[in-house]
């Protein structure tokens, strides 16, 4: 997106990736950000209780929660109520990333509970430290199946996608953007330019979806 | 005071650095040995190589881990067929831990053995004992209080070991779920700074108490410490 | 009966020394630095010379030859250093045991209630290291060594770190030992009064090459190793007798082949060999026989020679009967007296100035 921005003529936007909770808190601490995009509306929530926001946030984008395999696996599996993902995995560990902390891991673990298949893969998790550590350990073939966003899975060559999670299962995976106290007029125009027709082409490529 | 989470988390922590320790220690003694007192072709890549885990990111050395030791890793399907395995298991929390903590033992033992004199293990063959019996009889309990440092640095290390171990073998509660990866969970959880505060306090009474055993280590050994 | 004939060379450093020796001890002289450590580290083994044989009672230590080198702890050297290299973790009990547990009782032949009576070590056995003076640590060094009863002492400089009231009090044990014990011993040292009083057979060592050996005496006196035996140590060294002790004035008098010296008391029986060292500026000569001096020792000698004619000071050669003598005087002097080869003269020697430091019992 900052590519697309910057071919469009104007100056490159910084940015700062990290864990939704750490930029959360280093805004709250007075670092000099301008727009916080996440994917945990609970931190945007956070944000704005402490007063930092300077316009009600906006949902951008969407994303799907899909089940993948290293790329050369087998396995088949259907995602439906009661399916008997436990038994797919082989004795093999099913890769997330942690579900107390990571909004990914939450993610896999509502869809998991509505499904009725948590209880059975709660001791054969691996909880990963972010999303990202969770997708390389199936792509080394560390574990056999993980949970993943579809733009993760997109992104890695070593993994497939064996199924989506249906939309129902889980709560709306919405990426929030805010634009934060003191945001300038450049920050303003990359918001509205984040939103529009032209800019979703590029989003779709990589596998978001519009809420 | 403690729930039984909380506990598990502790003893499981204990368990990793201690396991950590008792690997690392002896090898670390044997590799101390080595660059203090030979000379090789290649000891500068070893020094090098012993000192890696101090400045490679944390995270590398975990995905480094990951790589060879894995259960898909270079060695991971053969050691796993005589009964070793690392992936997703508290071994491989220990594994990480012993690893990074590795240069800091090496460091601190072999500064003692290089300030014994050289003489006094001539002076101990001369009198008919064979190397083995020097190393074991001379070297050793005159290096004794830097193997106490080393195994405390050590120790501490493990307590404190994050990058390398959750990207190695994930944080697993139970398995692999040490304290500072339980501790680094709820500060990702808004409000639960509570929880992780609590925790961080045991590990700072865990340090401190391994650190009042250590000195107490040091000084019940006579000899050298006392002379010093 | 010790053989040693090796070649070492470590960088800039060479080394080719030479020498056997039947005698109870033998001594190794030289300057710093001469190479007398090397050929006492490579007989102990802890040195991999790069040629030669070492034997030891006819047990070979090294043969490059034959591919032979025995492990320090094969060998049965044992090893006392100018630090005495104590085991600062054991006490003196610990230290004393270490060498004497690793020997197999077969091969155990030194009493150990004798090595710590010779030695005193008794009061010492709970100590530890740190709280010795220099002069126990080094009793405790050579106890140590003695009860891993070795074949062959080396003893390296073990005076060189002590003061000289401890250096005279060690060197008395030494002498103990050596006449007590019956075990060969090497003797290192670049000091002179310490080769004289215990040695008889000396290895003259310089700048890595044993220039000579043969009896301590002839040695030290012979006029073309002066350079290397030391100007300021110049003296000469007289094999000779006790012939009568004077209780009354606790005086000794020394026969030896030219004259008599009067000596203050020497602990030794009439009849006994003892070795007197004279300090070349002890000596000072008179034309005529003085009649009322208080010189003790008034000697009949002939002028052999006369060095160092270009300073103030020259060292004039003699021999009283077949016994070589040198007198440091001043120039002036060896001029007023018209002194020559041939001339007879009388050497002059204070009996005090042949302490006790000066005479040895061989």
């Amino acid at each position: 997106m900052a590519g697309a921005w910057r071919a469009a003529g104007h100056e490159a936007p910084r940015i700062a990736y990290g864990a939704s909770s750490a930029l959360a808190r280093q805004a709250d601490a007075g670092a000099p950000a301008q727009l916080f995009l996440s994917a945990d509306l609970d931190w945007i929530d956070w944000l704005a209780r402490r007063r930092h926001l300077a316009a009600p946030p906006v949902r951008l984008l969407a994303n799907d929660l899909v089940l993948i395999a290293p790329a050369a696996s087998r396995v088949e599996v259907r995602i439906a109520p009661g399916f008997d993902l436990a038994r797919a995995l082989a004795g093999g560990r099913l890769a997330v990333a942690d579900p107390r902390a990571v909004p990914a891991g939450r993610y896999a673990r509502a869809a998991l509970e509505s499904l009725g298949a948590w209880k059975g893969v709660q001791p054969r998790l691996a909880p990963a430290g972010d999303v990202r550590a969770a997708l390389a350990l199936v792509a080394r073939g560390e574990a056999p199946l993980g949970i993943v966003y579809r733009t993760d899975a997109l992104a890695e060559p070593r993994v497939k996608v064996v199924a989506t999670f249906p939309e129902a299962s889980h709560p709306p995976i919405v990426y929030g953007m805010a634009l934060l106290d003191g945001a300038g007029p450049e920050a303003r125009a990359f918001a509205e330019y984040a939103a529009s027709p032209p800019a979703r082409t590029v989003w779709a490529r990589h596998g978001f979806r519009f809420p | 005071m403690l729930s039984g989470e909380e506990l598990g988390i502790v003893v499981l922590s204990l368990e990793v650095a201690l396991a950590s320790v008792a690997a690392s220690l002896p090898v670390a003694i044997a590799v101390a040995w080595l660059l203090a007192r030979r000379d090789f072709p290649g000891k500068t890549a070893l020094d090098a190589l012993v000192h890696l885990p101090l400045v490679l990111p944390p995270v590398v050395v975990g995905y480094l881990l990951l790589v060879v030791l894995g259960g898909n890793g270079v060695l991971g399907p053969a050691l796993a067929s005589v009964g070793v395995v690392f992936a997703f298991r508290w071994t491989g929390a220990a594994l990480a831990a012993a690893v990074m903590s590795f240069p800091l033992v090496v460091r601190a033992v072999r500064l003692s053995m290089e300030a014994i004199d050289p003489r006094i293990e001539a002076a101990g063959r001369t009198l008919g004992a064979r190397p083995w019996r020097v190393f074991a009889t001379l070297t050793l309990p005159l290096a004794w209080p830097g193997i106490v440092t080393g195994a405390l640095l050590g120790f501490a290390r493990s307590l404190g070991e994050f990058g390398a171990t959750i990207t190695f073998v994930a944080s697993i509660p139970g398995e692999t779920e040490t304290l500072p990866l339980a501790i680094y969970a709820y500060t990702q959880v808004p409000g639960a700074e509570g929880h992780a505060l609590r925790l961080s306090i045991l590990s700072v009474i865990l340090s401190l108490a391994a650190l009042a055993v250590s000195e107490w280590l040091v000084r019940r050994r006579p000899g050298a410490a006392r002379d010093a | 009966m010790l053989e040693v004939d090796i070649r070492v060379r470590r960088g800039a450093f060479r080394l080719e020394g030479a020498f056997r020796s039947d005698a109870p001890i033998v001594a190794l002289f030289g300057r710093s630095g001469s190479g007398k450590s090397t050929i006492v580290e490579a007989i102990a083994g802890l040195l991999r010379p790069d040629a030669g044989h070492i034997r030891v009672g006819g047990r070979t230590l090294f043969d490059a030859g034959r591919d032979i080198d025995l492990t320090p702890e094969a060998r049965r050297v044992g090893c006392v250093f100018q630090d005495a290299l104590l085991f600062p973790h054991l006490s003196v009990r610990g230290n004393l045991a270490y060498g004497e547990r690793l020997t197999p009782a077969a091969e155990r032949f030194v009493d150990r209630e004798r090595v710590l009576s010779l030695l005193g070590l008794a009061p010492l056995l709970e100590r530890r290291p740190a709280t010795l003076s220099g002069g126990e640590k080094q009793r405790v060094a050579l106890g140590r060594t003695l009860l891993a009863s070795p074949r062959l002492l080396l003893l390296d400089e073990p005076l060189a770190a002590l003061d000289a009231p401890r250096k005279a009090e060690i060197l008395g044990y030494i002498e103990l030992l050596r006449d007590n014990l019956r075990l060969p011993m090497v003797y290192v040292s670049h000091a002179v009064e310490e080769v004289t009083r215990l040695a008889d057979r000396l290895v003259l060592v310089s700048d890595g090459r044993t220039l000579a050996e043969g009896d301590v005496a002839e040695i030290l006196s012979r006029a073309d190793l002066k350079p290397h035996t030391g100007r300021f140590e110049a003296g000469a060294v007289i094999d000779a007798r006790v012939a009568r002790h004077d209780e009354k004035y606790g005086l000794t008098t020394l026969a030896f082949d030219g004259g008599e010296l009067v000596v203050p008391n020497v602990d030794a029986l009439p009849g006994e060999p003892v070795r007197a060292r004279i300090r070349s500026r002890d000596v000072a000569l008179a034309l005529e026989r003085p009649r009322a001096a208080s010189f003790q020792n008034v000697l009949e000698a002939t002028v052999e020679g006369i060095g160092g004619e270009f300073g103030a000071i020259v060292e004039v050669a003699l021999r009283v009967g077949p016994t070589p003598l040198a007198a440091r005087i001043t120039r002036e002097s060896a001029e007023r007296l018209e002194l020559a080869a041939g001339k007879r003269v009388f050497a002059l020697v204070k009996a005090i100035a042949i302490d006790r430091r000066s005479v040895g019992y061989a």
